[in-house]
């Protein structure tokens, strides 16, 4: 009886547990933004989209005290976002559903400004690994001038050569160098320079 | 040569009958007989043996006073602790290995899937500089930056959850600043065109 209680109780109260990060943004996010980024992490709770980034981003803007009408705003974006990266998951890992990492992880690939072709590529190439940083090196190659193409060349090249997480960042660490290494070196050149030392790029300096 | 004389001797180890003596050789056997019999009443204990029969007829008094005075007495009773060679030896060594193993900046000793994060800005003047971001659901007051020697560079260290976060300095408790040495932005998303800059902790494990 005791046991049957309990159960019936825990799945009455599992969707006030899994409904958001409400109790993390009551008192900090402001009242007059509240009852739209409820709705707004509602509906990602409703789509199986992750809901951290839309949390974090309420609690960003309620911290740098960003007025209400923009603070729903960026949430929203926020929202958007993800909606657009579950898409490029969804084509690039077919056949399951998008993990919320993934979808995380491209979202804010976007943000930085990689371009949708470029993330569903490296996407494609390791479709169970977790995908932030041969995207974050790929975001660096472009801040840095290279060519989106001929980085995501370069990233597939070193991931077929074994390079895996951190170590896809320190290629981008890598042909960076090169290019400021002065000398007339273009960003071809750097990156052809990189490719040829492969999987060999130096580690990155101790923290 | 021997003091006592032969006879005397004879009779002490009973080799002939006291009664035989001289007079004056009786008196002294009679005397020796007696001092013997002083001497096997006595039972032969060392030092030790006598000091602690000692003790233990005069047992200490007993304890007096409630079990915080107590406590403080036995505090303070010197103890005496046997260990052997091997143990110490290896007591040795493992405090050796606690005080000279290095740990990461700072002491920081980071988790499997958490990596150390060093935050360095330079803000001249500044009274205060803290670091706000992802990692601590941007609350102020969780990460303060130090200047110890007033050169305007300020820095800390963190242990954080290995991955992507975003972060600001906060200056003086008002102005938010991104990081200037973090070589990653992005924007913030509410219009006004601000940046958070973007660090990337690589779990400890995988650091070289």
């Amino acid at each position: 009886m005791m046991v049957r209680l309990a159960l019936v109780l825990g799945l009455a109260a599992a969707p006030l547990v899994a409904q958001n990060g409400n109790t993390r943004l009551a008192g900090r996010v402001p009242p007059a933004a509240l009852p739209a980024i409820d709705s707004i992490i509602a509906t990602a709770v409703a789509e199986s989209l992750p809901t951290e980034p839309l949390v974090q981003k309420a609690l960003e803007g309620s911290a740098k005290h960003v007025p209400a009408d923009r603070l729903v705003n960026g949430v929203r974006r926020g929202l958007l976002q993800l909606r657009a990266a579950r898409v490029i998951v969804a084509r690039a890992v077919p056949g399951q559903a998008p993990p919320e990492g993934h979808v995380a992880a491209v979202s804010a690939a976007l943000a930085r400004g990689l371009p949708a072709p470029i993330v569903e590529r490296l996407l494609t190439v390791a479709p169970n690994e977790p995908p932030g940083p041969a995207l974050h090196a790929a975001a660096d190659l472009i801040a840095h001038r290279f060519d989106p193409d001929s980085a995501a060349d370069l990233l597939v090249d070193a991931h077929n050569k074994g390079l895996r997480d951190g170590r896809l960042l320190d290629v981008a660490v890598a042909a960076d160098h090169e290019l400021q290494r002065g000398g007339g070196r273009t960003p071809s050149e750097a990156l052809a320079h990189v490719r040829a030392m492969l999987p060999n790029v130096p580690l990155p300096k101790r923290p | 040569m021997s003091p006592i004389d032969p006879r005397l001797h004879e009779a002490l180890d009973g080799e002939r009958d006291p009664g035989e003596l001289p007079a004056d050789l009786r008196e002294a056997y009679a005397r020796l007989i007696s001092a013997t019999h002083l001497v096997s009443g006595t039972p032969r204990l060392s030092v030790a043996a006598r000091v602690m029969t000692e003790i233990r007829q005069n047992p200490a008094p007993a304890q007096t006073g409630g079990p915080l005075r107590r406590s403080i007495r036995w505090l303070g009773r010197p103890v005496t602790v046997r260990l052997r060679p091997a143990w110490t030896l290896a007591l040795a060594a493992g405090l050796a290995a606690i005080l000279l193993l290095p740990l990461g900046p700072g002491g920081l000793t980071p988790g499997v899937t958490e990596g150390v994060a060093k935050f360095v800005g330079h803000f001249p003047g500044a009274r205060s500089v803290e670091v706000v971001g992802s990692f601590n659901d941007w609350s102020r007051g969780a990460l303060a930056l130090n200047d110890d020697d007033h050169d305007g560079i300020w820095h800390a260290d963190a242990v954080l959850p290995a991955g992507q976060h975003e972060y600001m300095f906060v200056v003086d408790g008002e102005r938010w600043v991104p990081d200037p040495l973090a070589g990653r932005y992005v924007d913030d998303g509410f219009g006004d065109g601000q940046q958070n800059s973007v660090l990337i902790v690589r779990p400890a494990a995988a650091q070289p």
